[in-house]
This record gives C-alpha cells, sequence and structure tokens, in this order.
C-alpha cells in the first residue's frame, strides 16, 4: 500500500489572473464545472526569481506538452509567492515562454491562504543583488489536482521529466482523467 | 563465524537491561529519572525509550538476525512507553514558549496539547521512527491501523473529558513530511521557534523506512532539500563543530562556540544515516577536541561547562560521554570506543541488577581520583550499552535497508523464555543452517530453559544438534528426539526445551535447496 493518499485542498480563495480577471480558485480547477474537466499542475513561484521558476516551469511545461500531444490534457497554474511584485501584467510577461501555464496572484491574505492550504513554504529574503531588495525562496514541488481539489500526488523539484511524465500518466489513468486505452496514453 | 556473530556477557547485560527497564510496569521510571524536571531536557524518558529501541534494532539486524523473538516484544514495551502521557505531557507547557532565548515570541504561542500538531519533532520523530522502524524490523503492520499511535490523556481530577488524538504511522509520516515541507526543508522545531540539526535526524530514518514499506522516496527527496536548505548556513561552525540550532524565525544559526560533546557526537552519530561521507571527513578533528586521555590509558570526554543563565543552574543531562562513545561507535572507531569504555568500567560503577548491565546514575562529576565519574541516567542505562552493540555504521546500515529478500522466510527464534539470553542466532541460507548460542540466566548450575524455532520450511527435513551432537529431526509434521532436548510443536513452530549447561550451542541443519527468496 502507498499511504501517500490524496488529501483536499481548500481553494475556495479568490485570486487574479495574468489577464486581470478575478478567478475562484475552485472554479478554475473544477474548470468552470466543465464535466470533462482534466486535472491541475499547481507550481508556486516569483516573477523575480533567475534560475529556479524559470527552470521548473520550462520543465514542467515540456511535461503538459508530451501529456497533451498523447491526449492527457493538464491545465498549469503558477501561482505567486511574491503578490507585492508580481502583478497580473508581470505574471502575464514573465509567463509568456510557457504558454501552458495560468499565472494567478492576488492579496497577500489571500496568496497566505493558499500557501498554507498547499503547505508551501515561502519567506522574503533580504537580496542585494535583486533590483527589489530581496527574493522570495519557497517549496518548489509540483501538485497535481483533481477537478474536485483533491491533490493526488505531488513532484519534488529533483525529479526529472521523464519521470514526472511517467508518473502522471499513471496518476492520470488511475484516477480515470484519461482513458487507458487512449492512443497516447502509453507513449506520453 | 563473523565478526558479529555472538555477544559477549557484557553486551548481552545491555540487552537484558533493556528488557528489564522495558517490564517495568506503567509509571515505573526507577533508574530512568534524571536531573532535569518536567521531561524538557535531553535526558527525558522519550530519550531513554527510542534510543534503546534503535540499539535493538542495531543489534538484531547485525548480530542477531534470527531472532526476532528476542527483539519483537521489548520493541513493542517501549513503544507503549513512549505513548505514555508521562513522556509527552511536558509539550502542554514547553509549546507555550517562554525561553529566554524567545521571550520575545511569547505572545506568539499558545498552549497545545497535541504532542504532534506542530514543533517538538524532539518527540514525534521518535513515535515515527519507532512504529516504522518496528514495521520494517518485525514485518508487523499494527502500527498502521487507524489510531494505532495515539495519544491520550483524562484525569479524573482535573481536565474536563480529557485529551485524545489519534494517529498511525502513515498519518503521522505524512503530517511530519507536510512540517518538513512547510518549514521549507530546514527543519521541525523542538522547542517552539528552535531548530535542531540532531533532533530532525530521527524523523528521516522515519520517513526512510516508510520509504522502505511502500517504495517511495521520501527520504532521498527529504534529504537532498534539506541539504540544499542549510547550504547557506553551512553545517558547521568556524570552529569546526556542528551548529547546535535555528532560530525559526531569524534564521540565526546557534554555533557550537563551547564545543559542547554531545552536539557534534549525537548529531554524528545520527546523521552518518545519509551523509556518511560529510560525517566521517570532519569527524577525526571534532573528536580530537573534545577527548581527553587518563593517565591508565582509557577515555573520556570533555564536557563544555553550562552557565547559569538568569542565576539559574541549567539542569540538563547532556549525556556527553555516552553520545561520544555512541559516535565512535556508528563510525567503527574501535580504539576510541575501548578507550571510553574502558573508562566507563573503571569510574562509573558498572552494575548487574537482574541479569542486566547498566552503569547507575551518579551526579558527581569527579570521583576523588579527578576521574570523570557523571553518569547520566541516558548514558548509563542506554547510550553506552547502544555503543556496545553497536557495529560500524551500525544505524546506516538499517537506513539502508535492513534485509535481503527472503528474510522473513528464514528459520528464527520467534520466542525466547524468560531468562535466556539469545548470544548469536543467524541462518545462513546457503548452507541452510541456523546457528543459535544460547545462554540460560537462572541462578542454578543446571538450566531449564526454552525457545521458539519459528518460519521453519515445511518441507524440508531438518536435524538439531546440541554442540555436535544429533539430539532431533524431523520432517513435516513429525519430530523425533533422540538425546536431552525437549521438543513440542507449538502454533509459532517448534519449542525446544533443555536441560543443561548455561551456555548451550545449537544448530538446526535444513536439507535440501532452498525456494529462491521472493522480492
Amino acid at each position: 500500500m502507498n499511504p501517500d493518499a490524496t488529501w483536499p485542498v481548500e481553494l475556495a480563495i479568490e485570486l487574479t489572473d495574468h489577464s486581470g480577471d478575478r478567478v475562484d480558485l475552485a472554479a478554475l480547477v473544477r474548470g468552470n464545472n466543465d464535466p470533462a474537466a482534466g486535472c491541475s499542475l499547481v507550481l508556486f513561484g516569483f516573477t523575480h526569481c533567475k534560475v529556479v521558476c524559470p527552470r521548473a516551469l520550462a520543465r514542467h511545461a515540456g511535461v503538459l506538452d508530451r501529456l497533451a500531444d498523447a491526449g492527457m490534457p493538464v491545465r498549469g497554474l503558477y501561482i505567486s509567492v511574491d503578490p507585492q511584485r508580481d502583478s497580473p501584467e508581470a505574471m502575464r510577461r514573465f509567463l509568456e515562454p510557457w504558454p501552458a501555464f495560468t499565472g494567478l496572484t492576488g492579496s497577500i491574505a489571500a496568496i497566505d491562504r493558499v500557501k498554507a492550504s498547499f503547505r508551501v513554504f515561502a519567506r522574503r529574503a533580504e537580496d542585494p543583488d535583486d533590483p527589489g531588495g530581496y527574493r522570495v525562496p519557497h517549496t518548489a514541488i509540483a501538485y497535481l489536482l483533481a477537478p474536485d481539489g483533491r491533490c493526488l500526488a505531488h513532484f519534488a523539484d529533483a525529479l526529472g521529466a521523464d519521470e514526472v511524465v511517467a508518473r502522471l500518466r499513471a496518476l492520470l489513468v488511475a484516477h480515470g482523467s484519461v482513458d487507458a486505452r487512449a492512443p497516447g496514453a502509453h507513449r506520453a | 563465524m563473523l565478526a558479529n556473530d555472538t555477544l559477549d556477557a557484557q553486551q548481552a547485560g545491555h540487552l537484558r537491561h533493556f528488557e528489564n527497564l522495558s517490564l517495568q510496569a506503567p509509571n515505573d521510571w526507577s533508574l530512568m529519572k534524571g536531573r532535569g524536571h518536567g521531561q524538557d531536557d535531553f535526558g527525558g524518558y522519550r530519550f531513554q525509550l527510542a534510543y534503546m529501541a534503535y540499539a535493538l534494532a542495531i543489534t538484531h539486524v547485525h548480530r542477531l538476525p534470527a531472532a526476532p523473538g528476542v527483539f519483537k516484544p521489548v520493541f513493542e514495551r517501549l513503544i507503549a512507553k513512549l505513548l505514555l502521557p508521562e513522556t509527552w505531557l511536558y509539550w502542554r507547557d514547553v509549546s507555550r514558549g517562554g525561553s529566554i532565548f524567545n521571550a520575545h515570541l511569547q505572545d506568539r504561542y499558545r498552549e497545545e496539547w497535541d504532542p504532534v500538531a506542530r514543533d517538538n519533532i524532539m518527540y514525534s520523530a521518535y513515535v515515527q521512527s519507532l512504529a516504522l522502524l518496528y514495521h520494517v524490523l518485525f514485518d508487523d503492520d499494527r502500527h498502521a491501523r487507524p489510531g494505532a499511535l495515539t495519544f491520550e490523556h483524562w484525569s479524573y481530577f482535573w481536565g474536563g473529558d480529557g485529551h485524545r488524538f489519534a494517529y498511525d504511522q502513515h498519518s503521522l509520516n505524512e503530517h511530519l513530511y507536510w512540517k518538513m515541507v512547510e518549514s521549507g526543508y530546514l527543519g521541525i522545531a523542538c522547542e517552539p521557534n528552535c531548530i535542531f540539526q540532531i533532533c530532525n535526524q530521527p524523523a528521516i530514518l522515519g520517513f526512510r523506512m516508510h520509504d522502505l514499506l511502500t517504495g517511495g522516496d521520501r527520504a532521498s527527496e527529504v534529504t537532498r532539500s534539506y541539504e540544499q536548505a542549510w547550504a547557506q548556513f553551512g553545517r558547521l561552525g568556524d570552529n569546526g563543530h556542528y551548529h547546535v540550532m535555528l532560530s525559526q524565525d531569524t534564521h540565526a544559526v546557534r554555533p557550537n562556540a563551547a564545543r559542547a560533546p554531545w552536539v557534534d557526537a549525537w548529531c554524528g552519530a545520527l546523521m552518518n544515516m545519509w551523509n556518511g561521507d560529510f560525517v566521517r571527513a570532519h569527524y577525526p578533528r571534532q573528536l580530537a577536541e573534545l577527548l581527553s586521555r587518563d593517565a591508565d590509558g582509557s577515555l573520556s570526554v570533555r564536557s563544555a561547562p553550562r552557565p547559569p543563565v538568569n542565576g539559574h543552574a541549567v539542569l540538563n543531562d547532556d549525556s556527553d560521554f555516552g553520545w561520544v562513545a555512541a559516535w565512535a561507535s556508528e563510525m567503527g572507531d574501535g580504539e576510541t570506543l575501548r578507550g571510553l569504555l574502558r573508562h566507563a568500567d573503571r569510574h562509573m560503577a558498572p552494575r548487574w541488577r537482574d541479569g542486566g548491565l547498566y552503569y547507575p546514575r551518579n551526579d558527581v562529576a569527579e570521583n576523588a581520583g579527578g576521574h570523570r565519574s557523571l553518569v547520566e541516567p541516558m548514558t548509563g542505562n542506554v547510550l553506552l550499552g547502544y555503543a556496545r552493540l553497536n557495529v560500524r555504521d551500525g544505524l546506516r546500515g538499517i537506513y539502508a535497508g535492513p534485509w535481503q529478500a527472503g528474510h522473513f522466510d528464514e528459520p528464527a527464534i520467534v520466542e525466547a523464555g524468560p531468562g535466556v539470553d539469545v548470544l548469536q542466532a543467524r541462518f545462513d541460507r546457503a548452507s541452510g543452517v541456523l546457528s543459535l548460542t544460547l545462554h540460560a540466566r537462572f541462578d542454578r548450575q543446571r538450566a531449564d530453559a526454552w525457545v521458539v524455532v519459528g518460519r521453519m520450511p515445511r518441507q524440508r527435513r531438518w536435524t538439531l544438534f546440541f554442540d555436535e551432537a544429533q539430539v532431533a529431526h524431523g520432517e513435516g509434521g513429525t519430530l523425533t528426539a533422540v538425546g536431552p532436548a525437549r521438543l513440542d510443536a507449538v502454533d509459532a513452530g517448534l519449542r525446544v526445551r533443555w536441560s543443561g549447561p548455561r551456555m548451550q550451542a545449537m544448530r538446526m541443519r535444513f536439507e535440501g535447496t532452498p525456494p529462491e527468496p521472493a522480492r
């Protein structure tokens, strides 16, 4: 038995997406009640991040592309842990290289609630080398959410793309998000 | 014969002492009470219970792998004691904060009854790691059942309906893992705001045991992330000794400026599990600054004085001597270990009680001869025994994975009668021989003792020898005794009784080709 069981994440939190629209995170994960809505892959980060976030986004964007090609679409969400600097416009510009991801930001209180829901560590650290004078070290974990808000699994930053794809594929099939007999289900 | 194959009298005595303490009635903490009060120092019952269990694990895996019946019941009793309110009630008070170095945070903390909910990794990690270690060692999932690890307190006299917090080995492991994630992998605090490197190592052992059971990889994720998180501080201070702790709020590191031996030794003995190259690289120089050499050639440990704080003496069973011995044993530093044990045997008044060996508590720092005589219960009950029973990389070997495939299908002692010390118990798969050496501890010339050999392969003919003499043979459901042994088929296997010498060597040879171990 693997007791790394699913656990519910509190998602009834209002955020702003990178287009400037107000969104309810729970509704977004539910695909706005689209019965065919798939799962979501959630990352946390901040736009001033020089190394870790771009690397993680690039890797996971590639993962999402491979899954989409295999008929296993997964929604990418990138939630800011630096709401003071990460405006919707900043998020939009930052995420342009990785269109599979929707950027989300919000009030400090809303972001604190999201962080608590996902048990994310993020902490402002002074950094004179950063133009803003600080950076935000944070948990670099990717969370796989089912449309009903359950966290099906999480992936540490050290996992390579191939391993993440393999695990996601198995999880998506097990969850019923995709048909195991789908033509691409075994070659994502 | 393998190097670790047979226990000597002192090693068997330490095991017996662990068993004796485990057999004390609930809330009888005789011989275990240290100088501190309120269970909030390093000599608390939780530490003694946990490191007795780790010592059992090390001994079982490396010295007596074919004797689960010797260790399992003791392990169970130690876990049961660890769950007693007396071991964790301190948290209700300590959770409120108020230490002088955290005075500015006093308003932020509230009384917390649940001893594993937040912080307090100095307790929760031992519950987690022992429960999971038990499952790995004995293939017994009793602590995986819902509520198997329940912390419960009710008093007739106060507190209303009492308190009850139900966990199991998986839910507790998940909880600690996510607390580790929330901390940014710096670690979970012990006392509020105090993240000790030392006290997060048992949690890592627990994560690893959980991985062994489930096929996960939490331990490697945590250790890799933990390394990254601590890289900004370094593990060592400018003087080359392990940092004591990190303040959660300010991220200020508290270096081991005084070179307190327990800091290096405790941390090194545990961190060797997953970070052995680092620990070994620094061990010689760190150790050299902590040891002193007696004129008689034995070795002692230089403790760092604990200065008074705000006019108060700090009562804390640091257990420096015991921790350095345990560290040396994990490093396989036989010369240092022998020197320390020689000192202990000469100057720390070893005592035998009900067949068990321990060093009784002594609050006097030095004896009349100027030799270190201070013995905390943690040192005298536990750590010197731990050190004597350990092997090089003993805990590290458990972390790597204690058993080879097929272990639980091999013949072994699954029960041992009262007063029987098992000195040797090893099954050699290639030859099909179970080798046992048993010591009946009764205070008389002739012994009447028994063990139960279980997990016997059903279809293989076996022959039992006492020394070189054949005393019985059997196959399937039949058995024939031809010598002084008395044998009975029991549910758990074959009960072997004997009357004879206090020390009895036995061999049980199984014929035929063993099946391939299941993987």
